[in-house]
């Protein structure tokens, strides 16, 4: 282009120097940003090298089907029981939170009592889960004489993460584009179905990342567990009250420093159970946002739809 | 009821309705945004409201379907009637009163559903049809619009995969299949290319006399082009009404004259 119009070679030269300059910088702020992304990587790499380096070596599959025993044995008992706090958790959250979510992004009027009942839920979400195992441990199992056991187990969790869930369901509802409602409602459509069929199904996929984030920190807490859900080395029972309940993160937390080393290698098979389980997790999410978001708008022009779920993600993590 | 009793078969439109607003003043909170209008849309006709930005067109039109309701500090005084009864009134469901005052907007906002599912969503919030009859009215109603042939292997398909064209002939085919009597038009081609824009006129003449069409346009040759009756709507009010030929020709008002002519606001006009 500078050969075949010599007037302007002068300065299009003036603007190569000035994009040199700017290329320093914009090496200067990729470095930066490459840095900072190896920074958050490594620790990951690292963590999993280090429990599956510890695992891999004594791993035995039957520690997906034998119950724990005093000596060794497996882990079949605490993913049972872990599973079946996951249910319970995913059952309850999901009503509720989805439930909080959409009252405070549909419902509820702009106001002071709105305002109050919006930092309830991000005071909940900060309150340290220990504590909230204390209180559970007090009334429920406890005051209620309900004993280690599921259903207190179940609550104590839920409560701990409906934050999530609240807070993903009304981003996710807000961000539904004034578009659809307006079309929704010039076509008479009574505001349930609106929800329903058109703004619900948009919000789907902020909505499954906070259910996932909830459910991957319910798979990895401990300390509220062991207020309310014992511990027990048999499988978990059908009963929702005086039967404790086996979990994962009991194996890590407590097998850890065993003098028995097959029993200390349960505690790395836990390790390993608890990251694939969190990665099945993240990977359902996906499946969730694919089948359900087929007629998206940025199903259809590529990319746009993943880059949302994830910015959504990241917002509907509260501060801790 | 009264609008089941007009509709002539499944796959007709129903008969127009008369729309007419009586000294009707809008306003949001302390501000009047317009005053004072009372005209009325013949049944079967299209009319055409132009005016400056800001004139207050697009709050007036969204008026007519009660769209305005949820509007915060939203206020109407006066009367704007659907067939003589007050659509503000106890008695009317607004929900009924958007099947038969259907409204397209300036920018194609087709449901994130397939591309039948999105015809077919007021015939199932209404309940007009059964399940085994959605897809044929899907067929009809494509057809009616033109974009069946360019649709008709991907019925499934997303709607954002259309082109920004295709997708407001949509959303038109998605408002005619509630069987409306009253259209609302507000700037529907304003974000489009020509090749569709002349599509959409082309299918809002089809429409009548069958449907009152009530268009707001920014787009001057438009309105004369398309409508049989022009509104000049200026600083909040209704300076001058009449046949569009009239209006364009032999302008009463000077300001009438001033902004058909290009000088009021002459960026508006493309």
């Amino acid at each position: 282009m500078a050969a075949a119009a010599p007037g302007l070679a002068g300065s299009l030269r003036g603007n190569e120097t000035v994009s040199s300059a700017r290329r320093a910088r914009n090496l200067a702020w990729w470095s930066v940003a490459a840095v900072a992304l190896l920074l958050v990587i490594a620790p990951v790499v690292w963590v999993l090298y280090g429990v599956f380096q510890q695992a891999v070596p004594n791993w035995h599959w039957t520690v997906l089907t034998q119950v724990t025993t005093g000596v060794g044995g497996g882990l079949a008992n605490a993913l049972a029981g872990t599973g079946v706090l996951l249910l319970g958790v995913g059952v309850l959250v999901a009503i509720v939170g989805i439930g909080c979510g959409l009252y405070l992004a549909e419902f509820a009027p702009t106001g002071l009592l709105t305002s109050l009942l919006r930092s309830a839920s991000e005071v909940l979400s900060g309150v340290p889960s220990i504590v909230i195992g204390y209180v559970g441990y007090v009334a429920l199992v406890v005051g209620l004489h309900w004993g280690f056991s599921l259903l207190p187990a179940v609550i104590v969790l839920t409560v701990l993460v409906i934050p999530y869930v609240a807070k993903a369901t009304e981003i996710a509802v807000g961000q539904v584009p004034l578009a659809y409602r307006e079309g929704a409602e010039a076509l008479g459509m009574a505001r349930s179905r609106m929800l329903r069929t058109v703004v619900m199904r948009s919000a789907i996929p902020g909505i499954a990342t906070g259910i996932i984030v909830a459910l991957a920190i319910s798979v990895g807490e401990t300390a509220p567990l062991l207020y309310t859900a014992g511990y027990s080395n048999s499988y978990p029972t059908a009963q929702l009250l005086h039967s404790a309940v086996p979990y994962l993160t009991y194996a890590t937390w407590t097998f850890y420093d065993d003098p028995s080393s097959a029993v200390k290698a349960l505690a790395f098979d836990s390790m390993v159970l608890l990251v694939v389980l969190v990665l099945a997790l993240i990977l359902a999410s996906r499946l969730i946002v694919r089948v359900t978001q087929k007629h998206s708008p940025a199903r259809a022009t590529g990319g746009g739809g993943r880059r949302a779920a994830r910015a959504q993600a990241a917002k509907a993590r509260p501060a801790r | 009821m009264s609008s089941s009793a007009r509709t002539r078969s499944a796959a007709g439109t129903a008969w127009p309705a008369v729309m007419g607003a009586n000294d009707v003043t809008i306003g949001f909170g302390a501000a009047t945004v317009m005053s004072d209008i009372t005209v009325e849309f013949p049944a079967g006709t299209v009319t055409a409201l132009v005016g400056p930005s800001g004139s207050g067109k697009t709050t007036f039109l969204r008026s007519l379907n009660r769209m305005n309701d949820k509007v915060r500090n939203f206020w109407l005084r006066g009367q704007i009637s659907l067939d003589g009864v007050d659509i503000n009134g106890p008695a009317v469901d607004p929900l009924v009163l958007r099947r038969r005052v259907g409204m397209v907007f300036q920018r194609p906002n087709p449901f994130p559903m397939s591309i039948q599912d999105n015809i077919v969503a007021g015939v199932k919030a209404h309940k007009m049809a059964k399940r085994s009859e959605l897809r044929d009215i899907a067929e009809t109603q494509l057809a009616e619009v033109g974009l069946w042939s360019a649709v008709a292997d991907r019925l499934d398909d997303s709607p954002f995969r259309l082109s920004g064209g295709q997708q407001q002939l949509l959303c038109l085919a998605r408002a005619l299949a509630v069987k409306p009597e009253v259209l609302l038009l507000d700037e529907p081609t304003s974000s489009l290319d020509p090749r569709s824009t002349e599509a959409v006129e082309e299918l809002v003449r089809r429409l009548t006399p069958d449907l009152t069409v009530i268009i707001v346009t920014h787009n001057l040759e438009q309105a004369r082009r398309l409508s049989d009756s022009t509104i000049f709507f200026y600083e909040g009010r209704l300076v001058e009404t009449g046949p569009t030929v009239d209006l364009f020709e032999r302008p009463q008002r000077p300001e009438t004259a001033r902004y058909l002519g290009g000088a009021v606001n002459p960026g508006a006009d493309r």
